[in-house]
């Protein structure tokens, strides 16, 4: 399928890509889990065996339950999220806390166990932390009382304030002084002053905010709806929204990834009655969309690792037990299949 | 000649040692159908009066575990406790109260931790497919719990008080009274622990050692037992159980869930027995109520029975029973509302073709909405091949089917029930050979081997946003089940011990697809190995028991990448049943509980307590 969009500008700056900030690299030595690829596996509900595995692409070493291994006890906890700042990884569990380990070792720094409900995400300034939680479900199941909290101390510790926010916060974004919010429930990015502790701002958007991304220095939130999903940009000098872009694109999931020439990839789901997964692959450059460039059903998490040019598709394999992480070429081969945790469902592309 | 003399006589009741409590029947009692009638060639397991007092303030899923071939996965003290009945799911095992099937028609199990051994006088366990014998849902096993009054006792009655370690308090009060015409017994239980234990909390950076929290338990019931004898041919009883449990759901390590639930069960069976002079008539009726409200979700089922049976000596060899059953069920569940009905019919024939043989075969058909089962059978035989004047070596082998219809919740959640699921099948052989000594020390040694397998068993899988179920596993059990026991008196020394030891391999030959990574495993938080034993000693009226139990590896996930580690347990508890204080007779008790403070999880992340304490004293009036 072709498909015209006409302003490309921000489709160019894709190509520039992240990886840039990462490679910049620091002077200290990297540890052993600071390179290759983090596997993050969700765990299944009631189980709390959320785990980490971490992968070599080059050798094709891959070891299981490296938080466990580390630390001599169980990771015990639903992993949400990995969020890299620094030396320090910070691994959000909804089950209700943050463990901080060292990135280079895994090895434990603190953690931040208690007053928590539902953390989702987590964003650091200066010596802050920021935890985007959807707080405790009502007798409806609703989430009316979501929060970000607020941590002083980077090695976690008591909560010190929570700010409230629109439902089901999500991925959070750091700019200066202030941490954007996606507010997946309402299409609410709430802006929060992190010196003042207090929202700044409130902005709506299209569709529910999922994730950030930053590209050549502007923030592009996206964010999917019904029938489509939405890029949205914004200016960082006065915090207001800047351009939106929309695709046509049903059953999306919050979960996506970026190459380096600027393809897009989407996961979907059709849910009920047929449950029919995809990979969505759109490229700018050519002005290409395939919605269904691959098919299967299971996927659940998806990063591209732009050193190695492949593509990492896990499948959570219904939760009953391990999950899977099929790697494919740029053209949509399958390059290898490997056994990983429970519900594997993100990455951490080094 | 009173009502049971002349059962005993038509039926020709053998006492056999193994069997007692289920058939030797003093001359006036209650009549309850006997269990092991027509069930050749297959295996049952009853527990003593002793056993269960030694139970006494602990759960049906306590008992099971620490002295059956039953593993029970437990979510933590107090906590969900499902039965996992030779390698088979927590919804293979039917349990029967009184003779009604009580597991939960929207979930198809029962949770074990809120069936109080207090609130019952006997227990039995069927191994195996009893699909035919049974119904739906008996393809590990059964369990029968039974309630029994008693004629021409007068007044009895007793106050027991126990009191135990993180806040244990558990109060039983039971007063009956009976003529040679009439019987009724009132018994009133409240059980209440704060369960705070202190535990390693590996959730936790450090694993310190944390009080358990959010676990407090609390349950009370009432039970009613009434019987009449109309006159010299027929009887009337009823039995009315009502349990309220009140439980904060203990959360898994690294989280901090302040979940509530609360079970309220009310059972009512009503029974009409006719004794003609070589057969029994029996009408039944009954009623189940269980309303759940876990944090503010409410799911409420009914269960409406209504059976008759005839049980008929045809000859001295040939015994018939033949009966019918219907069933309605009505769920208000929190996302649903749902009917089901149920029209059992059955046939159970035994034959004893010469002394030393026994043969039964056992016949059921079953529909349900628009659905019918035709054929659920089962065929037994046990014969006695070798006997002399102190041994006897019987030969025990069956072949059955069972059938465990798919679930209100399967069939009707919303979002993601699926009314198309069908039932799960079963089919099963198995071989026991029993060997019994008896003079100057009694021996008793069992073992069985068996295999089975179950088609068709449903899963639930995500789609999408939610979950649905399938009919996609396919497992293959097969394992062997020893169990001994010895028992010596001397003097005034009494000496018994009972040991068995459970091999048990449950494995997916079929599953998600061809590449499901649980073919050829052994199925998750299924134990291949279960060991226990126990020895008793008693002099004079004083007695000491100390009690172990093993279970072996389980993996996690179906795939096994986690295993968790065995472990075992012991208990150990005095008795004295003779204290008196004037004219009151006290009997005391104390026993200890996890002996050696092992730390262990039967899942993974649940914590259990380690040692504790209990100590009880009984008022008999």
């Amino acid at each position: 399928m072709k498909f015209k969009l006409n302003q490309l500008s921000w489709a160019l700056g894709l190509s520039l890509l992240l990886f840039s900030c990462n490679d910049a690299g620091s002077e200290r030595p990297l540890g052993e889990y600071e390179t290759g690829i983090l596997i993050m596996n969700e765990g299944a509900f009631g189980s709390n065996d959320g785990e980490v595995y971490h992968l070599d692409p080059i050798s094709g070493t891959l070891k299981p339950n490296i938080f466990e291994a580390a630390n001599n006890r169980p990771f015990a906890g639903l992993l949400e999220d990995m969020v890299l700042e620094e030396d320090r990884l910070f691994l959000v569990a909804n089950t209700g806390k943050i463990e901080i380990v060292n990135a280079g070792d895994f090895k434990s720094l603190g953690a931040v166990s208690s007053d928590l409900d539902q953390p989702r995400s987590l964003a650091v300034v200066g010596s802050k932390l920021f935890i985007s939680d959807y707080g405790p479900y009502d007798d409806n199941y609703n989430t009316p009382d979501s929060y970000v909290a607020v941590v002083d101390g980077l090695n976690g510790g008591p909560i010190k304030k929570k700010i409230e926010v629109s439902n089901k916060p999500e991925d959070l974004f750091v700019s200066g002084k202030y941490v954007f919010v996606a507010g997946s429930e309402e299409g609410k990015v709430e802006i929060i002053d992190a010196e003042k502790e207090t929202i700044f701002k409130t902005l709506e958007v299209s569709g529910s905010p999922k994730q950030f991304f930053e590209v050549a220095g502007t923030l592009w939130l996206y964010s999917t709806g019904d029938g489509e999903v939405y890029f949205q940009s914004f200016r960082l000098d006065n915090l207001t929204k800047a351009n939106l872009f929309t695709l046509p694109l049903s059953n999306a999931t919050g979960r996506i990834t970026f190459d380096k020439e600027g393809t897009i990839y989407i996961l979907t789901s059709s849910g009920w009655p047929d449950y029919k997964d995809a990979v969505s692959k759109v490229s700018i450059v050519n002005s290409t969309f395939e919605p269904e460039w691959i098919k299967g059903s299971g996927f659940y998490g998806i990063a591209f690792d732009a050193k190695q040019d492949l593509l990492y598709v896990s499948n959570a394999k219904g939760f009953q037990g391990n999950g899977t992480v099929t790697v494919y070429r740029k053209n949509g081969q399958v390059e290898s299949e490997i056994t990983v945790g429970r519900g594997p469902s993100g990455f951490l592309v080094y | 000649m009173s009502v049971l003399l002349w059962i005993g006589m038509i039926f020709g009741f053998q006492p056999q040692s193994q069997n007692q409590d289920t058939v030797l029947l003093a001359p006036v009692e209650v009549y309850a159908p006997a269990l092991d009638r027509f069930t050749q060639g297959q295996k049952i397991q009853s527990f003593s009066k002793t056993e269960l007092n030694n139970y006494q303030g602990r759960s049906l899923g306590d008992l099971l575990q620490e002295t059956s071939p039953i593993f029970i996965r437990q979510y933590g003290a107090g906590m969900l406790a499902s039965p996992s009945f030779r390698g088979t799911s927590a919804g293979h095992t039917a349990i029967f109260w009184n003779g009604l099937p009580i597991n939960s028609p929207s979930l198809g199990q029962s949770d074990l931790s809120i069936l109080p051994i207090a609130g019952v006088d006997q227990v039995a366990i069927h191994f195996g497919n009893g699909g035919a014998l049974f119904g739906n849902e008996a393809i590990g096993g059964s369990i029968h719990l039974n309630t029994k009054a008693s004629f021409a006792k007068g007044f009895h009655g007793n106050f027991t008080q126990q009191i135990g370690s993180f806040g244990q308090f558990n109060s039983t009060l039971k007063a009956g009274f009976s003529t040679e015409k009439f019987s009724t017994e009132t018994r009133i239980y409240r059980e209440s622990a704060e369960n705070d234990f202190t535990y390693k909390d590996l959730g936790q950076a450090g694993t310190p050692e944390v009080k358990a929290e959010n676990s407090a338990f609390q349950q009370s019931g009432i039970v009613q037992d009434l019987a009449w004898n109309l006159n010299p041919t027929s009887q009337l009883k009823a039995s009315l159980w009502y349990n309220e449990a009140d439980r904060e759901i203990q959360p898994v390590m690294g989280s901090n869930t302040n979940d509530t639930q609360k079970d309220e069960s009310i059972r009512l069976a009503v029974d009409y027995f006719h004794f003609g002079k070589k057969s029994i008539l029996n009408l039944k009726t009954g009623l189940i109520r269980d309303n759940q409200v876990f944090n503010q979700s409410i799911n409420s089922t009914s269960q409406y029975f209504l059976s008759g049976d005839w049980d008929a000596a045809l000859s001295s060899k040939w015994n018939l029973k033949t009966g019918i059953r219907l069933n309605f069920i009505q769920g208000e569940l929190s996302t649903y509302q749902a009917t089901d009905q149920r029209i059992e019919t059955y046939q159970s024939l035994r034959f004893e073709p010469v002394e030393k043989v026994r043969l039964s075969l056992n016949l059921r058909q079953l529909a349900y909405l628009d659905q019918f089962e035709p054929f659920i059978p089962s065929l037994g035989v046990d014969w006695d091949f070798w006997k002399n004047t102190s041994n006897q070596l019987s030969l025990k082998a069956s072949l059955a089917k069972g059938i465990k219809v798919p679930t209100l919740n399967d069939r009707f959640w919303e979002p993601g029930g699926n009314p198309d699921l069908l039932p799960e099948r079963s089919k099963s052989g198995e071989i026991g050979l029993n060997w019994i000594k008896t003079g100057e020390f009694n021996l008793e040694n069992s073992l069985t081997y068996y295999r089975m397998n179950v088609d068709n068993w449903i899963i639930w899988l995500p789609k999408g946003s939610f979950w649905s179920p399938e009919n996609i596993r396919e497992v293959q059990n097969q394992g062997l089940e020893y169990q001994g026991q010895v028992s010596k008196a001397a003097a005034a020394w009494n000496i018994s011990a009972n040991w068995s030891y459970t091999w048990s391999r449950a494995i997916s030959t079929k599953g998600i697809g061809e590449n499901d990574p649980s073919i050829g495993r052994q199925l998750p938080y299924t134990p291949e190995h279960q060991a226990n034993g126990r020895i008793t000693i008693g002099k004079n009226d004083f007695s000491a028991f100390l009690g172990t139990f093993f279970v072996g590896q389980r993996r996690v996930t179906t795939d096994g990448q986690r295993v968790m580690p065995t472990y075992q347990l012991f208990n150990l508890g005095f008795s004295y049943p003779k204290l008196n204080w004037g004219s009151l007779n006290l009997p005391i008790s104390f026993q200890i509980n996890n002996l050696f403070n092992t730390d262990y999880q039967v899942l993974y992340l649940r914590a259990m307590p380690g040692r504790s304490y209990h100590f009880t004293i009984s008022i008999q009036l």
